[in-house]
C-alpha cells in the first residue's frame, strides 16, 4: 500500500511547522519533502491548510475490562482512542478483578489483541487487589512487558510498603506512578477544599492532599533510587513540588491532564458531575499555574485519566457519582481549540508532550514523520471543528463537559503502518 | 413567582424573596382565626421524603400542607436507600407512579434535591441537603427577623457555632446578604470556612464578635454526632468559649440583643437554660413562623405534574 500525504504542515517536538508532502510505502514513511509528487498507484490525501503530526499516546486511561465493561471495554475504548488521534494507551490497573498478577496481564493483552487496532499497554498494580499490604506478582507481570507500577486511585498508604516495593521492582527495570492523596485528608469526595466547597455544602479535599503524598512518593523514590510519574497533577504548589525534586535530580516525571488546565472549581455550578474527578478541579489560578509548568518542561506529558462512566452513575447526586471524566477523544481537539488557537502552546509542544514524552517513558520508539520511521501518524484540520455529540463518539460513556459543544479542529485522518485506522 | 422548585437561596431574585416574604405575613395572620385553613391547594398532594429523621422540619411541613388543603403523604423511606445503591432516577420513578405534585425532600447529601428536580416534573422544595442548603429555614428566619426590625437593612446578625457544616448558616447568611443585613460568623478556627464569603466578617471570639455591635446572635446546634474528628476539645470547653454562658446572656441583655436558634438547642451547649427564658428569644416565634413560611413557599410554586404526561413525566 502506498500512501501521500499532499501538501500539510509536518508538525515535530522541536521547532515551527514545516511544508512538506509525506509517501508511505509499506508501513513506512519513505520520504518527507517539498514538492514530492505522489508515484502512480498512490492513494493521495489532500492535506493542504492541515497539520501532519505524529500520532498521539495516552499514558493514562481506565477502559474498565475486566469488571465494568458497562462503562468502558478495551475494544471501545481503543476506538476512541484513535477517534481522538491516539494510537497508544497505558491502560491503569484499577479494574475487577485489579491487575496484579501475570494472569490478569496475560488476559488483557490476549483481549486486545483479538479487539484492537492500536497496541495496548497496562499497567500493573504495586500491591495484591490494591489492598497497600502485600506486593503483587511483579516479575510475572514485568515478563509480560508490564514496565509501569501503581495502586492507580488507591495510593499505598504504608510509606514502608511503597519503599520496598520500589527497592524490589527498581532492577527489574520498572518504574512506579502515584496518583497522590492522604485519603484521612481528602475523604471520598472529589471538590477542591475553598469557595465552592463551601458554597456547595460538601466537605472538600485540600489540594495539601495531593501535595503531602506527592512530596512523600518522590522522597521516598530519591531514597530508594526509583523511577517515579506522578500523574494528574493538580495544584501550582504541586507543580513547584515536581520542579524542586527535579532541580534535586530525583528521577521524576510528571503529566497534566487537559481538564486540570481547562476547568476549575467555578465550572461545577449547579453540581454539574462532568466536572467531578479526582484529584479535583481547583482554582483558575491553579489553571494558569499549571499551563505554565506544561510551557516551562515541568511537566513532561499530557495524559487524559479518560475515566468513561455509565449516564446513570453520573445523573446521581454530586457526592454519590463516582470520579472521572472521558477525554481521549477530546483532548487533542480541546488543546487546539483552547490553546493553539490563542496561540498559548504550538503543535511542537503537543507533540513533544502528548505524543513523544510518553513514549519515551513507556520505553517505546517516539514516531516523528521523518523519512525511513514506522507511520504512525495524523492528519488534522485546524479549520475544522468538532461536534462531541453522543453519536460522534466510540466510547461506551460520555461523561465529558465537551457532550453536544463544537470545538474548534478535527481529527481528519489516523495512519498507522499500513493501516488507516480512521479517515473523515 | 414562575419557579418550579424550591432548592436553594442563591437563585432567587431579591423580588422574589419579597415575595416570599409577604406572602407569609396573610399566611400567619390566619393561625389566629378559629379555621386556620385554606383551599388553595385543593386537590393537590405533597409528599415528604425524608430520608434524615426530622421531626420539626418535617412536621412544620405537614402542618403547613395541610392548612393549604393538600394531601400530604409521608413516604416512610429506609434513611439511606439511596445510598445502598438505588439511584436518584430509581426513586424518582417510584415517586412519579404516587403523582405527587410536591416533593419535599431532604437528604444528608449535598446537591440531592437539585438531581431530583431535574429529573420530575413535580415542584421540588429542599428541607435540607447535607451541608448545602436549608432554604425554608433562611426564609422563616427572615421573616422572624423582619417581626422586629421591619427594616432590616444595615442590622448585623452574628452566626455562631458550627459554620463549616451547617446548612443553615449558608442558607440564612445568604438570604440576610441579600435582604441587605451585615452577617459575621463565630467559631472555632476549625468549623469555619477557610475561604468563606469575603462579604462575612469572620470571629473566632465571642467577645470581639459582641463589640461588633450585632443586633442578633443566632446560635447554630452543636452537631454532637460530628464529635469524633475532634473540631474542638470538648462540650464544656464549647460552651465556655463559644456557648451563650450566664454572664454573656448579662452582657446580651444588657445590649438589647435578640437570640434566636434552629433548634432543638443543646442546653449547656451552645447556650445555657436560663437563654430560654429570655425576653429577646425569638426561638419559640421561628417555629410558628417555619408553617407560615413554608405555607408560602409552597402556595407560590408552579409544579408541572399537569403538563401532558405521556413520558412518565420526566423532563
Amino acid at each position: 500500500m502506498r500512501l501521500f500525504i499532499k501538501g500539510g504542515k509536518i508538525a515535530a517536538e522541536e521547532g515551527p511547522l514545516t511544508a512538506g508532502d509525506v509517501l508511505i510505502e509499506d508501513g513506512v514513511i519513505a520520504a518527507v519533502g517539498e514538492d514530492l509528487g505522489a508515484p502512480p498507484d498512490t492513494q493521495v490525501i489532500n492535506a493542504e491548510e492541515k497539520i501532519v503530526a505524529p500520532a498521539m499516546f495516552d499514558a493514562h486511561v481506565h477502559f474498565r475490562e475486566p469488571g465494568q465493561e458497562y462503562k468502558e471495554d478495551i475494544a471501545h475504548g481503543t476506538e476512541a482512542a484513535i477517534n481522538g488521534g491516539v494510537t497508544g494507551v497505558v491502560m491503569m490497573p484499577n479494574t475487577s478483578p485489579a491487575i496484579d498478577s501475570p494472569a490478569v496481564v496475560r488476559s488483557i493483552l490476549e483481549r486486545a489483541r483479538d479487539v484492537s487496532r492500536i497496541p495496548v499497554y497496562t499497567s500493573g498494580c504495586i500491591t495484591k487487589d490494591r489492598a497497600g499490604s502485600e506486593l503483587s506478582g511483579i516479575d510475572g507481570m514485568r515478563q509480560l512487558g508490564v514496565v509501569m507500577l501503581t495502586d492507580d486511585g488507591d495510593p499505598v498508604a504504608n510509606p514502608a510498603v511503597l519503599k520496598n516495593a520500589m527497592e524490589y521492582a527498581t532492577p527489574f527495570g520498572m518504574f512506579f506512578a502515584s496518583h497522590c492523596e492522604v485519603a484521612e485528608l481528602s475523604g471520598p469526595r472529589a471538590l477542591n477544599e475553598g469557595k465552592v466547597s463551601y458554597q456547595l455544602g460538601i466537605k472538600g479535599s485540600p489540594a495539601c492532599s495531593e501535595e503531602i503524598c506527592m512530596d512523600r512518593d518522590i522522597r521516598l523514590a530519591y531514597a530508594a533510587g526509583a523511577r517515579i510519574h506522578i500523574q494528574h497533577v493538580s495544584s501550582a504548589i504541586g507543580m513547584e513540588t515536581i520542579r524542586w525534586w527535579k532541580q534535586m535530580g530525583a528521577e521524576v516525571t510528571a503529566e497534566v491532564s487537559p481538564h486540570h488546565l481547562m476547568f476549575n472549581e467555578e465550572d461545577i455550578g449547579d453540581y454539574d458531575t462532568h466536572y467531578k474527578m479526582n484529584p479535583p478541579l481547583r482554582t483558575a489560578e491553579d489553571n494558569a499555574a499549571l499551563l505554565e509548568g506544561l510551557k516551562e518542561g515541568v511537566f513532561d506529558l499530557i495524559a487524559t485519566d479518560h475515566a468513561p462512566h455509565s449516564k446513570f452513575e453520573k445523573e446521581q447526586d454530586f457526592v454519590s457519582a463516582p470520579n472521572g471524566i472521558t477525554g481521549l477523544e477530546t483532548a487533542l481537539v480541546s488543546l487546539h481549540d483552547r490553546f493553539v488557537t490563542s496561540g498559548q502552546i504550538g503543535w511542537d509542544l503537543i507533540v513533544k508532550r502528548y505524543s513523544a514524552e510518553p513514549r519515551r517513558m513507556m520505553g517505546l520508539e517516539v514516531v516523528p514523520v521523518e523519512e525511513s520511521k514506522p507511520a504512525e501518524l495524523i492528519v488534522f484540520d485546524p479549520g475544522g471543528e468538532t461536534t462531541f455529540s453522543r453519536e460522534f463518539m466510540r466510547s461506551k460513556s460520555s461523561n465529558t463537559p465537551f457532550l453536544d459543544q463544537t470545538l474548534q479542529g478535527r481529527v481528519d485522518l489516523v495512519v498507522r503502518g499500513s493501516e488507516i485506522l480512521l479517515q473523515r | 413567582m414562575a419557579r418550579k422548585d424550591f432548592l436553594d437561596i442563591a437563585s432567587l431574585t431579591r423580588e422574589e424573596v419579597d415575595l416570599l416574604l409577604d406572602q407569609a405575613t396573610p399566611f400567619k395572620e390566619l393561625f389566629t382565626r378559629s379555621v386556620k385553613k385554606v383551599p388553595a391547594l385543593k386537590g393537590k398532594s405533597v409528599l415528604m421524603l425524608f430520608y434524615e429523621p426530622s421531626t420539626r422540619t418535617l412536621s412544620s411541613f405537614e402542618v403547613a400542607a395541610k392548612r393549604l388543603s393538600a394531601d400530604v403523604i409521608d413516604l416512610d423511606v429506609p434513611h439511606s436507600s439511596v445510598t445502598k445503591g438505588e439511584t436518584v432516577k430509581d426513586t424518582v420513578d417510584t415517586l412519579q407512579a404516587m403523582r405527587a405534585d410536591y416533593i419535599v425532600v431532604r437528604h444528608k447529601m449535598s446537591g440531592l434535591p437539585q438531581a431530583i428536580a431535574r429529573q420530575t416534573r413535580a415542584s421540588v422544595i429542599n428541607a435540607g441537603d447535607g451541608a448545602h442548603a436549608h432554604p425554608t429555614q433562611a426564609l422563616l428566619d427572615a421573616f422572624t427577623l423582619r417581626e422586629v426590625f421591619p427594616d432590616l437593612a444595615g442590622r448585623k446578625v452574628l452566626i455562631a457555632g458550627d459554620i463549616l457544616h451547617s446548612r443553615v448558616a449558608r442558607s440564612t447568611s445568604r438570604l440576610l446578604l441579600k435582604l441587605g443585613v451585615e452577617v459575621g460568623f463565630l467559631g472555632p478556627g476549625s468549623l469555619l470556612p477557610l475561604s468563606g464569603p469575603e462579604e462575612i466578617r469572620r470571629f473566632t471570639d465571642f467577645d470581639e464578635a459582641l463589640r461588633w455591635k450585632p443586633d442578633t446572635v443566632y446560635l447554630l446546634r452543636v452537631q454532637m454526632e460530628r464529635q469524633d474528628a475532634q473540631y474542638f476539645p470538648g462540650v464544656q470547653e464549647y460552651h465556655r468559649v463559644y456557648g451563650i454562658t450566664s454572664e454573656r446572656l448579662d452582657r446580651i441583655r444588657g445590649e438589647g440583643v435578640y437570640v434566636m436558634h434552629p433548634g432543638p438547642v443543646n442546653r449547656g451547649v451552645e447556650l445555657c437554660h436560663e437563654v430560654m427564658d429570655y425576653e429577646r428569644s425569638l426561638i419559640n416565634q421561628q417555629v410558628e413562623n417555619g408553617i407560615a413560611a413554608r405555607m408560602a413557599v409552597l402556595y407560590s410554586l408552579k409544579p408541572q405534574t399537569d403538563l401532558q404526561d405521556t413520558d412518565q413525566g420526566h423532563i
